[in-house]
């Protein structure tokens, strides 16, 4: 079966479809409230969006700096001064794809769906 | 290794090296981290099909180390490098049963992986599995841009290699 150049091609099918419709569940998924902000593994802030007024905050890590700004029950990230500014581009966080900072391993996301990926699994 | 082989592997390296700084000033597709066209792997799919397992795990580390230095982002050397190893092994392995009329399916499956081991690498050094929710959206444009760039690297390989 692995000599078979067919079989392979059919791998390269089911991974794109999969991959396809993962996304789709991802992009589809409804947001909770509570947003964590983490960095380097460890949550530097939990936020209940409902309650929280608007509201900037400045993250620190070995001299680089984020901020992230909350407002109207939305949060992403204002400034970054890395070179990408990946994580700025992101824009507003939504439930299925977090923001994050790979050089400063900060981490924006919701707190109560991890059903994206169960429904994929499962 | 004879003088030809090595000076052949020097010329690639550097060309793949031009390719990646050249595509390094293109904008980003989307604002997902290490989502990219990736058009220096012509010349690692190229290699894989050309080399012995050691010469391409060569010209692609090396490769891999100066597009890091060029960039400079040393961050991101230790994603490309987790992604590009995997991805190198992965090839190594389909270049045994995939004939080089379906190289672009070795391409893709082998961007696929280097999707994978770039994700794996971010998990470990982010000690965060939320990073994982990128991985969907990298394997859709790595089987697209893998497939693109297999098709690139076919040509290549049945005229270079008659």
């Amino acid at each position: 079966m692995i000599r078979s150049q067919k079989f392979w091609a059919a791998v390269c099918a089911v991974i794109f479809a999969g991959s396809l419709i993962w996304c789709i569940v991802l992009l589809t998924m409804k947001p909770g409230d509570t947003v964590t902000i983490t960095q380097d593994g460890k949550t530097l802030y939990t936020i209940d969006l409902s309650k929280e007024p608007d509201r900037t905050i400045e993250i620190t890590y070995e001299g680089r700096k984020n901020i992230i700004e909350i407002k109207g029950g939305r949060v992403h990230i204002l400034e970054a001064d890395c070179p990408d500014k990946v994580c700025v581009n992101t824009g507003w966080l939504t439930a299925g794809i977090p923001i994050v900072c790979l050089p400063n391993k900060l981490v924006i996301e919701y707190a109560d769906n991890d059903t994206g990926l169960d429904a994929v699994a499962g | 290794m004879d003088l030809k082989k090595l000076t052949r592997l020097a010329m690639l390296t550097a060309f793949a090296l031009i390719i990646f700084t050249i595509e390094l000033q293109l904008p980003a597709l989307a604002p997902i981290p290490g989502m990219k066209l990736g058009l220096a792997n012509i010349v690692t799919v190229y290699a894989v099909y050309s080399f012995n397992a050691g010469e391409t795990a060569s010209l692609v580390i090396i490769r891999v180390l100066l597009g890091s230095l060029i960039a400079g982002n040393l961050m991101a050397m230790a994603y490309s490098l987790g992604g590009a190893m995997l991805c190198l092994l992965g090839m190594l392995f389909l270049r045994k049963v995939i004939d080089k009329k379906h190289i672009w399916v070795c391409s893709v499956l082998g961007a696929v992986l280097h999707n994978v081991g770039q994700t794996i690498v971010a998990i470990v050094l982010m000690q965060t599995k939320t990073v994982i929710f990128y991985l969907p959206f990298l394997l859709v444009s790595g089987c697209v841009a893998g497939a693109l760039t297999g098709m690139a690297a076919q040509l290549v390989v049945n005229r270079l290699n008659k």
